[in-house]
């Protein structure tokens, strides 16, 4: 089987640096983390320097996820070697245990890092990760309302408890943690457009009113994010088909339904000559 | 153990359902290329209503937020749309969830199961078994569910067919093991970048193409 650096014609700096590169991003393709890793350590591990141990960190993970504990135990010893008494490193040792399903073993290790160190964000998370995994959603909903409670700008957290609330349909308290991240992330638009869905979820004329409203704040801040677009098409037709709405909010509504559909067509239009999409059919929207 | 003897053709019997090689290659295509999520896509079928559900087609869905309304919403309106063009109708839902060893039902995958079966009569309802999708397991990974007096019921596996399995098995197996999968459109990433294909017009192509001409019409 041919090399990554003779498929793609690349050398060791690029396959380096393109790890860098996906470890800013926060990317998780790990299929391909684990094809450029392997190589670089295979064959270049003298040229890496003190890179090597965030490199094996990283390949370690992504072996993790693609069910490749050779490799992941490999680089795993060489980061125990090298620091024997990190915590960073017992945290992979854990993550190691939860891939291979020691769920109990693996929450031992979280554990002692705990005792050592109360404050250790990571072996919290990870034992969260652990319940999620196990299916006991309530649980671990409860230990991340618990762990934001004390570290309440935790991004990664409230996403993540945006989630799970998401997958149990409690949509109030969704709607409550994008909230919270619209607040402090008032330029990303697809939190705006996380919420906007969310709301029109839950149904009913105001959170409609609401979910059109975000739609459109989504689209004020990336006017290419086309679930807003389609989303403020919807709110708004449904806001006009209400009985219960006065004939100002009818008009209003049925000005900006037709511009999203307007938009909707020009974006269609200049994508893809072959799939028209025919919008009036949209209409009986339920 | 699911049916897998050949049908002779217009063996229609009320009950069983069919699945094409094209409908179940997809659907494990989708499933396997977002491992880490919960997925979901409709059932089409091309064939006349009565007799025997014959599933000859899928249109993957959603890799995100599976209970939301707004997208699922757009999707189903659009689907349909496209097989009033194309003389197919939608005749169930499938859904593969992200925890491989779960294969039950969500409250929301219901709800869209209720819609369907509004519209059609033997609508069904497929989970995808994650924990036997793995290339040595021999026998197809479903689970179905039918409706009975307004409730939803385990379907009985004797009435679930799959043309020429060795074969479509064997072309899951190979079209994932080439990274085919990648090539797969679900309507998630068609709203990402809507010059991509929902209907996996270039997909359907591929898995005809391995498909073996004795198979007739697939």
């Amino acid at each position: 089987m041919a090399s990554v650096s003779e498929m793609y014609d690349v050398g060791w700096e690029e396959m380096r640096d393109k790890l860098r590169k996906w470890r800013e991003d926060n990317c998780r393709n790990s299929e391909q983390i684990v094809d450029v890793g392997e190589e670089l350590i295979g064959e270049h591990s003298a040229k890496l320097g003190d890179d090597i141990w965030i490199i094996y960190e990283q390949v370690m993970i992504a072996a993790l996820d693609c069910s490749r504990d050779d490799l992941a135990l490999t680089c795993l010893q060489e980061l125990r070697k090298q620091f024997p008494d990190s915590h960073r490193v017992k945290r992979l040792s854990g993550m190691r245990l939860e891939a291979l399903e020691r769920y109990d073993e693996a929450n031992k290790h979280y554990d002692a890092i705990l005792q050592d160190d109360p404050t250790n964000t990571a072996a919290r998370k990870r034992k969260i990760s652990i319940l999620k995994a196990q299916g006991k959603s309530p649980e671990a909903i409860r230990e991340l309302n618990e762990y934001l409670e004390q570290f309440v700008g935790d991004q990664e957290a409230w996403h993540e408890l945006s989630e799970l609330y998401i997958n149990e349909h409690d949509y109030g308290k969704a709607a409550f943690c994008l909230e919270e991240l619209m607040m402090s992330n008032p330029h990303n638009h697809l939190y705006c457009e996380q919420y906007a869905e969310v709301k029109y979820t839950q149904g009913g004329l105001e959170n409609l009113e609401l979910s059109r409203k975000y739609f459109a704040q989504a689209l004020r801040l990336n006017n290419r994010n086309m679930r807003a677009l389609f989303g403020l098409y919807m709110s708004a037709s449904h806001i006009a088909a209400s009985p219960k709405v006065s004939a100002k909010v009818k008009k209003d509504n049925i000005k900006y339904s037709a511009w999203a559909a307007n938009q909707i067509n020009r974006a269609y239009k200049v994508s893809c000559d072959f799939f028209r999409k025919d919008l009036n059919a949209l209409n009986p929207l339920i | 153990m699911i049916g897998t003897r050949f049908l002779q053709s217009g063996a229609a019997v009320m009950g069983e359902v069919e699945l094409s090689c094209r409908a179940y290659v997809k659907m494990y295509l989708h499933a396997c290329l977002f491992p880490r999520c919960s997925v979901n896509g409709l059932l089409l079928s091309s064939s006349s209503a009565g007799g025997a559900v014959c599933v000859t087609d899928c249109v993957p869905l959603l890799h995100s937020h599976l209970s939301l309304a707004p997208v699922t919403q757009l999707a189903l309106t659009q689907v349909d749309v496209w097989c009033s063009q194309t003389q197919q109708r939608i005749v169930g839902y499938y859904q593969a969830n992200a925890c491989a060893s779960d294969c039950s039902p969500t409250q929301a995958a219901m709800k869209i199961a209720d819609k369907i079966a509004e519209q059609f009569d033997g609508a069904v309802v497929l989970m995808l078994d994650g924990s036997k999708m793995s290339p040595d397991y021999r026998v197809p990974p479903i689970v179905m569910y039918e409706r009975k007096d307004s409730r939803w019921m385990l379907k009985d596996k004797h009435t679930i067919m799959l043309r020429q399995w060795e074969e479509t098995h064997g072309i899951a197996i190979q079209m994932l093991e080439s990274g085919d999968h990648s090539l797969l459109v679900d309507f998630d990433s068609h709203l990402d970048d809507i010059t991509r294909d929902w209907t996996n017009q270039k997909l359907n192509a591929k898995i005809a193409e391995l498909a073996s001409p004795a198979n007739g019409n697939i």
